[in-house]
Formats: structure tokens, C-alpha cells, sequence
């Protein structure tokens, strides 16, 4: 009796078990951009799951240009003193040292983030050579397999940072949704063969979009971001099939006073824990108040766009 | 008879896992000791995720999953359904089992909390220690001998620690009852993690005080479904008893 009782899962891949597993425990949560120790107090206060420290929210680093890098690590160890949840902190794309500062820091995730500036223009950090898990953005199912392949743990959508403008991230979560149905359908209708050609197509690992296909889902958890400003457009991605919501500029983007970036945290973390509650989320839009202003993604020049960063 | 429903809380967290496996446990109680189930084989379990007041009234059995403890405290708090899980732990004593976090909402006390502390369900006369291992960094995953598997303990358990707590102490009891540690009505150690190695007795991994269980590690995210099925046979023998009653 007993070999049925005994799964494979279990000793498959300890390591990638427990990377995906501290993801797995973050679903039906809202991960918070915060930028010092009192912002992210706010977020633990107000029930974020997690928070991710990082030197400027997306929308400053959009308005004041430059290069945006990895943040100073006093300020991540600030915050990873100030609060019991996990900690998520932002590496450049392909910057492999950033990765180990952050390593060595003892964060609990790694962002590999098209919001900084990239460091590398041929390559993403092999993140499978890492015992830190990371999370990394995607526009399309091609581009979140060739993370996962490299040692992903976790994916979420790009979106478009700092813009509080959700259409770029319902697009990438939508073209997600369609090319996995597209592959479980080859997958049914043409076997293997068919599923090997759409992955040449897609440009990504073959075996990993067969065990896509098998699922019907990412075979990582898979969270929003990217323009998420109010409960309502954390609820939409929900919606979608989202596993979870990153909020960067949404909280504290034009809050006039913290208490109200406390409310708009609260609302959102309502918001997604009832997003298929319509009386929860009328409450959760009144208590949010006003949303940060926002740019709207159509008036971006392609230059301008973060989403583009990584490949 | 209606069929015994089982909830998972469903407030954040690892809630479809558990839904998976309780439904491979139950399967598997159906082909190989049908004898056990109390009516119709196919209508006995049904399996509920629980956001309301209203659906957890509808549970005979409770599972809280792992996630975050701080967020299902405060999301609990916001939905009112901190009371009623008080009270279907503590008054009505339902079956209840807390994995990680779950083990924490379930304590009486938790150190290494948020500032200012955190509220917790209790049911469990124990001290949590929060993340005892450190961060994600020192999560691991190691072999557990679980005796209380009894039979099905033929190989070790692999269990999945992410920045797990672990049982810091067994406390005078809160929830009244019974004194001291043992089998009638006070806690029960039930599993024990050392490291390989390592000196000492080791940290407290898993827990039951009556009705209340509670493990440090995560069995969702194994394919084992033997602790699932061993829990689900200890609300079938509840409901075979008349101690639990089935709404239905």
C-alpha cells in the first residue's frame, strides 16, 4: 500500500520545491513596492504578503530617468528588520552580482526586474545556480518558459511599470492565456511533435511547454504586474487567472498622507483576497479613495516603455 | 446522510494544494477501506474553500493552509471570521489541522511576530517560534519519521520547511481543560525534526491537543498524501462516534 501512498513530487527537485513553495505560499496575496522601513511597516500593517524593497517606486524611476540600479543594502536591511514577512528586493537584468549582494543579504526572493536598467544585453542571470529563488517578468508564454528554464521559481507579468495604466499587463496575462490553450490544444490534437514545433516557434524549452500544456497553466505560480493601481484592476487580473498582485507605484504614487497609502493598501489586499465578491469590492474602492494619477500607456514612445527590457 | 464537508481556509495562501491532495486522500479511502465511510462512498466528502462567516458554518473539518500568518490574521479580522474560527475550534471542536502558518494561527502564543503582535485562532496550548530557520534562504526540505502514520510510515516523510515555524514550547493550558502534556486533553508531540547531525532534542515539527493538528512543514506541496489520509480518517472515526455532527 504504502507505494501508493509515496508521490515522486517529494524527491524530485528538493531545491526547486522549496523555491516554488515559498511562491505557492504567497498566492491570494498582494507583494508591495516599498522604498523604506516606515512604507513597508505599512504594507505588513495593512496585510501584504510580502514586500519588495526597491530605491525608487516605478514611477519615479520613470520621472527622474537614469540609471536605476540595485537599492543600497542598508535600506533592504532596514526593512528586512522592520517586518516578519518576506522581503523581495530588484537585481538588474543579467547582473549577476547584484544577485549575490542580494543573496548574501539574505532577502527572501529576487526580483530579476526590466524596471531597473539592464546590465546585460545577451543574457539573464542563470538563476538555477542560485539557492535564492527568483521571480522574473514576461509578456508572452515563450518568454516566462525561457525564465523558468533558466531557474525561475516564480513569473509575473511586465506590464507596464509605473504607469497605473493596467492595459499592458492584461495584455501580457491574456497572450499568456491564449498560447498555453493553443499548446494544450496541439498538444491533444498533435502529440508531442506538435508541441516540439510551437516550441521552436515560441523559442523555448520543448519539455517545459509539454508539462505547460499537461497543466493547462504555468508550471510556476504566476502574479500581475506592471500598472496595477486600484482594487478594481487588482480584481481584473485576478479575473484573468492571475495567481496574485504585485502593487509598485499604486500605494504610495500621490498618497497625501500615509494613512491614506494605508487605506489604498488595505483596499487592494481586499480586494484580491474577494475578487469575485462584488459587495467586498464596492467597500474596497470607497475605503482606496483616490488613485495615484497615472500615464496613460498609448501616449508612451516605444523608448519609454520598460516592458521591452529583456527578451 | 449528507456528505461531510471538509473546508480549506481560503483567505491567502496554499489553499488549491491542500484541495488536491485531501481529494487523492479521499480517493484512496474509497478504494482501499470503503468499510470505513459512514454512507455512500461517492457523495462523502465534499471539499470547500471557506472565505465567509457562512461557508465555514457549513464545515465539519477545517484545514488552514500555509501563506502568510500576518495576512490571513488581518484578513480574518477584516472578513469577521476571527470569532466564528474561535469558535469552531475551541467550543465546538471540530477537527482542525494548520500547516506552517496555519500551525501559527492555530497557537495559543507566536514569538518573532510583527510589531505590535499578531491575532491568532489558538486551539493549540503551544509558543510558535516564526520563522525559526531564518529566511527563505534556510528553507529545506528533510526526512521526518512520523510514527504516528503508524503502518504507512514505511518510508520517511519528506518535509517541505519554508521559513518555517516551529514549536517553541508547550504552555500552561489557555483554552482550559486538561493539565499537562499526554493523550487526555493536553498537547501530543507527534513528530520531531533533527538536523542530521545535529545535538540536542531537536525542534517540535508536529502537534495535536484533541481535535486541534498542527505541522511546521508543508505535505501540499509533496505528492504524499499519507498525512491527508491519516487526518481524514480521523474526522471519519469523529463522525462515526457522534462527535461531530454533519449539517447538512
Amino acid at each position: 500500500m504504502a507505494a501508493n501512498l509515496n508521490g515522486a513530487n517529494g524527491t524530485a527537485d528538493d531545491a526547486f520545491t522549496v523555491k516554488a513553495g515559498l511562491a505557492q505560499m504567497l498566492k491570494g496575496g498582494v507583494i508591495m513596492d516599498v522604498t523604506n522601513a516606515a512604507e513597508a511597516r505599512i504594507a505588513e500593517e495593512a496585510g501584504a504578503c510580502a514586500v519588495m524593497a526597491l530605491e525608487r517606486i516605478p514611477s519615479d524611476i520613470r520621472k527622474l530617468g537614469g540609471v536605476a540600479r540595485m537599492s543600497n543594502p542598508q535600506m533592504i536591511k532596514d526593512i528586512q528588520a522592520a517586518v516578519t514577512i518576506p522581503v523581495m528586493a530588484k537585481a538588474r537584468i543579467g547582473h549577476v552580482v547584484e544577485c549575490q549582494i542580494l543573496e548574501a543579504l539574505g532577502v527572501d526572493y529576487v526580483d530579476e526586474s526590466e524596471v531597473l536598467t539592464p546590465a546585460d544585453d545577451q543574457f539573464h542571470v542563470q538563476k538555477s545556480d542560485f539557492t535564492i529563488p527568483f521571480v522574473c517578468g514576461c509578456r508572452n508564454l515563450g518568454e516566462a518558459l525561457r525564465r523558468i528554464k533558466e531557474g525561475a521559481a516564480m513569473i509575473r507579468t511586465k506590464g507596464e511599470a509605473g504607469t497605473g495604466d493596467v492595459v499592458e499587463a492584461v495584455k501580457h496575462m491574456r497572450t499568456v492565456n491564449a498560447e498555453i490553450a493553443r499548446a494544450s490544444a496541439a498538444l491533444k490534437d498533435g502529440g508531442p511533435l506538435a508541441v516540439s514545433a510551437m516550441a521552436r516557434e515560441l523559442g523555448c524549452d520543448a519539455a517545459l511547454l509539454q508539462r505547460t500544456a499537461e497543466l493547462g497553466r504555468l508550471p510556476v505560480v504566476n502574479f500581475a504586474a506592471g500598472g496595477v493601481a486600484t482594487p478594481a484592476d487588482a480584481a481584473l487580473m485576478m479575473h484573468l487567472g492571475c495567481d496574485g498582485v504585485f502593487v509598485g507605484s499604486g500605494i504610495f504614487k500621490d498618497a497625501e498622507t500615509p494613512e491614506h497609502a494605508a487605506r489604498r493598501a488595505r483596499a487592494i489586499v481586499k480586494a484580491v483576497a474577494n475578487f469575485k465578491d462584488a459587495g467586498a469590492l464596492i467597500e474596497a474602492s470607497i475605503e482606496h479613495g483616490e488613485a495615484m494619477k497615472g500615464i496613460s500607456n498609448a501616449g508612451l514612445k516605444p523608448e519609454e516603455k520598460m516592458a521591452g527590457r529583456g527578451w | 446522510m449528507a456528505p461531510i464537508t471538509v473546508g480549506v481556509l481560503a483567505l491567502q495562501g496554499g489553499v488549491g494544494e491542500h484541495i488536491s491532495l485531501l481529494q487523492k486522500a479521499a480517493a484512496h479511502i474509497v478504494t482501499t477501506q470503503p468499510e470505513i465511510l459512514p454512507s455512500d462512498p461517492s457523495k462523502t466528502f465534499n471539499f470547500l474553500e471557506v472565505r465567509t462567516p457562512d461557508a465555514l458554518a457549513q464545515c465539519s473539518a477545517l484545514i488552514i493552509p500555509g501563506g502568510e500568518s500576518t495576512t490571513m490574521a488581518i484578513v480574518a479580522r477584516r472578513l469577521g471570521l476571527l470569532d466564528p474560527l474561535r469558535q469552531f475550534v475551541k467550543v465546538e471542536h471540530k477537527p482542525v489541522w494548520g500547516t506552517c502558518a496555519g500551525l501559527v494561527m492555530l497557537a495559543e502564543e507566536a514569538s518573532a511576530t510583527k510589531q505590535g503582535g499578531q491575532e491568532l485562532v489558538g486551539g493549540l496550548d503551544v509558543r510558535v517560534l516564526r520563522n525559526r530557520y531564518g529566511t527563505q534562504i534556510q528553507s529545506f526540505v528533510a526526512d521526518l519519521e512520523l510514527p504516528f502514520l503508524g503502518g504507512e510510515q514505511e518510508k520517511p516523510f519528506r518535509g517541505v520547511f519554508i521559513r518555517a515555524p516551529v514549536v517553541e514550547e508547550i504552555i500552561a493550558p489557555v483554552s482550559g481543560g486538561t493539565t499537562g502534556v499526554g493523550k487526555n486533553g493536553g498537547v501530543e508531540v507527534l513528530g520531531v525534526y533533527r538536523k542530521k547531525g545535529g545535538k540536542g532534542e531537536g525542534d517540535i515539527v508536529a502537534v495535536k491537543q484533541q481535535n486541534v493538528f498542527g505541522t511546521s512543514f508543508h505535505p501540499e506541496l509533496t505528492d504524499d498524501i499519507r498525512i491527508h489520509v491519516w487526518w481524514l480518517k480521523r474526522v471519519l472515526e469523529g463522525v462515526r462516534h457522534g462527535e461531530l455532527v454533519v449539517s447538512a
